[in-house]
């Protein structure tokens, strides 16, 4: 089952060009499913940077705009895109000249495996 | 800024068989939509073009015409900008 969930992950991540990782993390960042590309850079995938994303998001859902769902950050050489779906948090790498639409239209095809995985977060 | 693309998407709406039409800008991004057309084909549209652009690097931006029974999608991509324009295949005159 976890298999099926990676290689169709793997098979999302070649779709879009220049899209170096997707990665599905709990609240704290662990690492749920993944799929990552060799230049996909190692800073981006730490706990401690992705957790960043879910105190931006609560702070953000205070600016009186509804409760916010994406956050796009552009960086010089990278471009990085974290979805609030919690208790996951939906994450994407990619390099800065990447098709950033693409990516977000990528969260319809995530969304079926989130079900399953949210069942599995909240019993643990 | 907006309203003069609101304009430009509203004016090609308004043509024959032209049912909707996006624009997107270099990174997919939707800065516009009008009629029967959704936000969240400006990604695709975008790559789309960007693939297409690839078989002949040498020539101008292409016109890529998608077709099926009923409607066609013709999209381009501009120096900045990606424009989809969707119709019907057999325009009621």
């Amino acid at each position: 089952m976890a298999e099926d969930m990676k290689k169709y992950l793997k098979q999302l991540l070649l779709r879009v060009d220049n899209l170096l990782c997707i990665l599905i993390t709990d609240r704290d960042g662990v690492p749920i499913l993944k799929a990552v590309n060799d230049k996909c850079p190692e800073l981006a995938m730490r706990p401690n940077f992705l957790t960043t994303f879910a105190m931006a998001t609560d702070q953000s859902s205070k600016l009186g705009q509804g409760r916010n769902k994406t956050i796009i950050c552009m960086y010089s050489s990278y471009q990085v895109i974290q979805m609030n779906k919690l208790p996951l948090i939906l994450n994407f790498v990619a390099t800065a000249d990447c098709n950033t639409g693409h990516i977000l239209s990528l969260e319809n095809l995530i969304e079926p495996l989130l079900g399953e995985l949210k069942g599995a977060v909240i019993e643990s | 800024m907006e309203k003069s693309i609101e304009r430009c998407l509203s004016e090609t709406c308004s043509m024959d068989g032209v049912i909707g039409s996006v624009l997107a800008d270099q990174q997919g991004l939707c800065l516009g939509v009008k009629g029967k057309a959704s936000i969240s084909s400006s990604g695709v549209i975008t790559a789309i073009a960007d693939q297409v652009a690839k078989l002949e690097p040498a020539s101008k931006n292409p016109i890529i015409v998608l077709e099926n029974d009923t409607n066609q999608c013709l999209i381009q991509r501009a120096d900045r900008a990606t424009v989809a324009i969707f119709k019907t295949s057999n325009p009621v005159n």
